[in-house]
């Protein structure tokens, strides 16, 4: 009876051990189901803004107008360029346009 | 077209532009017609005689490549001077913005001319280091200021 016993105890103990060390085992392996969760965490916080709406971001300009705003954007500093060639001067040098680039 | 003014045949008189202009074969081209591409070999300069041609750079807007406008050379103005200058090589690309006419001078025959004219080669040279050098300081003042701008808005 007492043989009996000890060996219950002796498997329900090596049974025990085997769930403990099976746990820990799974745990480690859904580690890296968690990380989507860190992810969204640590994205800023959009307010029901539609991500086009962000601030800093400038609106999107035909290509077309992009590109007769740079070409003018050249031209106004090719001018000043030459403004600054004729009398070189510190405030002749950063003077400001009207280019549709920077105002 | 020897009545052609240029800032590249200031100092010489009427005979010895005449001669030298004598060098340049006409070319002519349709508006949006292709006068050069950038990367490709230099052989030649060009004297503009009449329209205009505009120099553009390639830049990548959205993915996509767009030409944009860096310079327009008018009548009288020397276009694709990297045919006169080492490495030979065009830096930019020119396409006629509207139906123009220019002379193009290839730098062999303005090379023997020079050889032969050594006072008109001087000159001629001389005026030709001047236009690259006031393209030099547009730009280089064009880029301070970009400069300047990119530095206000970074570390204003």
């Amino acid at each position: 009876m007492v043989m009996f016993a000890t060996i219950l105890i002796m498997s329900l103990l090596a049974v025990a051990l085997c769930a403990a060390a099976f746990a820990a085992a799974t745990r480690g392996e859904a580690q890296p189901e968690a990380q989507p969760e860190r992810r969204l965490v640590l994205e800023p916080p959009r307010f029901f803004a539609s991500p086009a709406a962000q601030p800093g971001e400038a609106p999107l300009v035909p290509v077309e107008v992009l590109l007769s705003q740079i070409e003018r954007h050249v031209r106004l500093e090719q001018a000043a360029a030459e403004a600054y060639l004729d009398v070189p001067t510190r405030d002749s040098l950063h003077s400001r346009t009207t280019s549709p680039l920077l105002n | 077209m020897t009545d052609v003014q240029s800032d590249l045949l200031k100092g010489l008189s009427e005979e010895e532009t005449a001669r030298f202009l004598a060098l340049g074969v006409p070319t002519r081209l349709a508006g949006r017609q292709t006068l050069f591409r950038l990367g490709t070999e230099a052989d030649r300069a060009y004297l503009m005689v009449r329209g205009r041609i505009a120099l553009t750079l390639p830049i990548r807007i959205r993915g996509a490549e767009e030409e944009v406008l860096v310079d327009e050379m008018q009548p009288g103005e020397t276009v694709g001077w990297s045919g006169l200058v080492p490495p030979h090589r065009f830096t930019l690309n020119a396409t006629a913005a509207i139906d123009s006419e220019l002379l193009g001078f290839s730098r062999a025959s303005v090379l023997d001319y020079f050889a032969a004219h050594p006072a008109v080669g001087y000159t001629v040279t001389r005026n030709l280091a001047g236009v690259i050098g006031h393209r030099l300081q547009v730009f280089q003042t064009m880029w301070l200021r970009e400069m300047q701008r990119v530095v206000e808005q970074r570390y204003a």
